[in-house]
């Protein structure tokens, strides 16, 4: 088997990713998927940022839930996640100078992102390191591709490039098209998540209980 | 006497280890990532300088920290002037205290000849404090370059302000008409600049971003104020 992840782990992994999506599934995590895709790159880093923070997070948890005392746990939950989030934030300064200006607050705010207390809090208390850090990986994908998908749709509609390169040609725009200012504003992420959410809830069969 | 997980002295104990060994945790991280940090940070404000002054050569896209640096120290003299346009012998920015009357200027030089002077600008754009750097070239009167890195305008409208296509507008632009002999505040007007401002007028006007009209007039605004500080010095290297 391929570095040890079984047929269950993956299983996991797709289930996070798809059926039971943390922002599809779960709508956590909307205000930063609003903040930081107008553009694929800005949504690229923090879908890799909180991903780490995620994994590790859980895993660190995971390892400690026997000893952590009941009356604190949320407490002790938030100063493991504020440790992983200020060191993701210092390596994206010592690495990524350019990105981590764009993300500025963003990075410090996956602290208070649902998805990763949320893991913490239900399903790292209650399962062993490995398993949690697989589910922190497939929730932390499953965010970043539903970044990924707004980003696509506001960075190509609204500035015409895809990762900073120029995708709608000179000629487009010479020709009469405009870029859709509305893509680029919190609106138009709105609208697109709200779409998203729908094609991916009716695809995948999910319907809310009443 | 085995320690219940549940009374108090477990939980307190617990929470110092915890806050401890994280605190030291990340005291590690950060001192180990603190000379990459400061050179990123130092560098980025010279990568500034050097756009906004158009290097002859310039930096290549993907130039590391160090190659910054190294074309910083060879091309750009730094300096420092106070109100009156005059130089502050022996004076570094660093060196400037908060509310001093006492200016950066950063000299470009090719060749021992001056190329260009640049100098810092910031101000209010629409949601927040829009930082810059303006460079005029030798002659006083005409705008070498721009730069604007940090701000905190609409990405998609008002942050326009920081692409190269804004920015390779103002190139050539006068500060100076010699026919008046007298200041002409540099605009950025609404729509372009062709359809709008008479034929004789158009070196003192920059094309406009469409959808941010605010940002727009804050950077005029800006750059006007800037431009009436450091006018003093900017009289003194004029020739008739």
């Amino acid at each position: 088997m391929p570095l040890g992840i079984s047929k269950k782990d993956r299983r996991s992994i797709r289930t996070a990713l798809w059926a039971s999506n943390p922002v599809t599934f779960h709508v956590l995590g909307i205000c930063s998927a609003l903040a930081v895709t107008t553009q694929m790159k800005t949504a690229l880093v923090m879908g890799a940022a909180l991903t780490f923070v995620l994994s590790l997070s859980n895993t660190a948890i995971s390892v400690l839930r026997g000893f952590i005392p009941g009356k604190i746990r949320i407490i002790v939950q938030l100063v493991v996640i504020s440790t992983l989030v200020a060191v993701a934030d210092q390596v994206l300064k010592a690495f990524m100078y350019d990105v981590s200006k764009q993300l500025s607050v963003f990075v410090g705010l996956i602290i208070t992102n649902c998805i990763v207390m949320g893991r913490a809090e239900a399903y790292a208390m209650r399962n062993p390191p490995f398993k949690s850090f697989i589910d922190g990986i497939g929730n932390g994908l499953g965010y970043s591709a539903v970044l990924v998908c707004v980003a696509v749709f506001r960075e190509l509609l609204g500035q015409g490039t895809l990762l900073g390169w120029r995708v709608v040609p000179e000629a487009l725009y010479e020709s009469g098209y405009a870029n859709c200012g509305l893509m680029v504003l919190a609106p138009g992420a709105f609208f697109l998540l709200g779409a998203i959410v729908w094609v991916q809830r009716f695809l995948s069969g999910y319907t809310e209980k009443p | 006497m085995p320690i219940k997980k549940e009374s108090h002295l477990y939980t307190f104990g617990f929470a110092l280890v915890i806050c401890v060994a994280c605190s030291f945790f990340l005291a590690a991280v950060s001192e180990g990532l603190k000379s990459r940090k400061e050179l990123n940070m130092v560098q980025d404000v010279k990568k500034n300088i050097l756009k906004a002054v158009a290097l002859k050569n310039p930096l290549p896209s993907r130039s590391g920290p160090r190659e910054v640096l190294h074309v910083f120290q060879e091309k750009i003299e730094e300096a420092v002037i106070d109100a009156q346009g005059r130089f502050i012998a022996g004076k570094k920015p660093d060196a400037i205290q908060e509310g001093e009357e006492a200016y950066p200027l950063y000299i470009y030089r090719e060749q021992g000849a001056v190329v260009a002077y640049a100098f810092p600008v910031d101000g209010k754009g629409l949601w927040s404090t829009i930082y810059g750097y303006l460079a005029i070239e030798a002659d006083g009167q005409t705008v070498r370059g721009v730069t604007f890195y940090k701000h905190g305008e609409t990405p998609g409208l008002g942050a326009e302000i920081e692409k190269d296509w804004f920015q390779d507008n103002f190139k050539g632009k006068k500060i100076w008409d010699a026919a008046a002999r007298d200041r002409v505040p540099l605009t950025v007007v609404k729509g372009r600049v062709k359809d709008n401002i008479p034929a004789g007028r158009q070196s003192f006007y920059v094309d406009g971003i469409s959808g941010a009209t605010m940002t727009c007039q804050g950077v005029s605004e800006i750059l006007d104020r800037w431009l009436k500080v450091y006018e003093p010095f900017l009289k003194t290297i004029r020739k008739f």
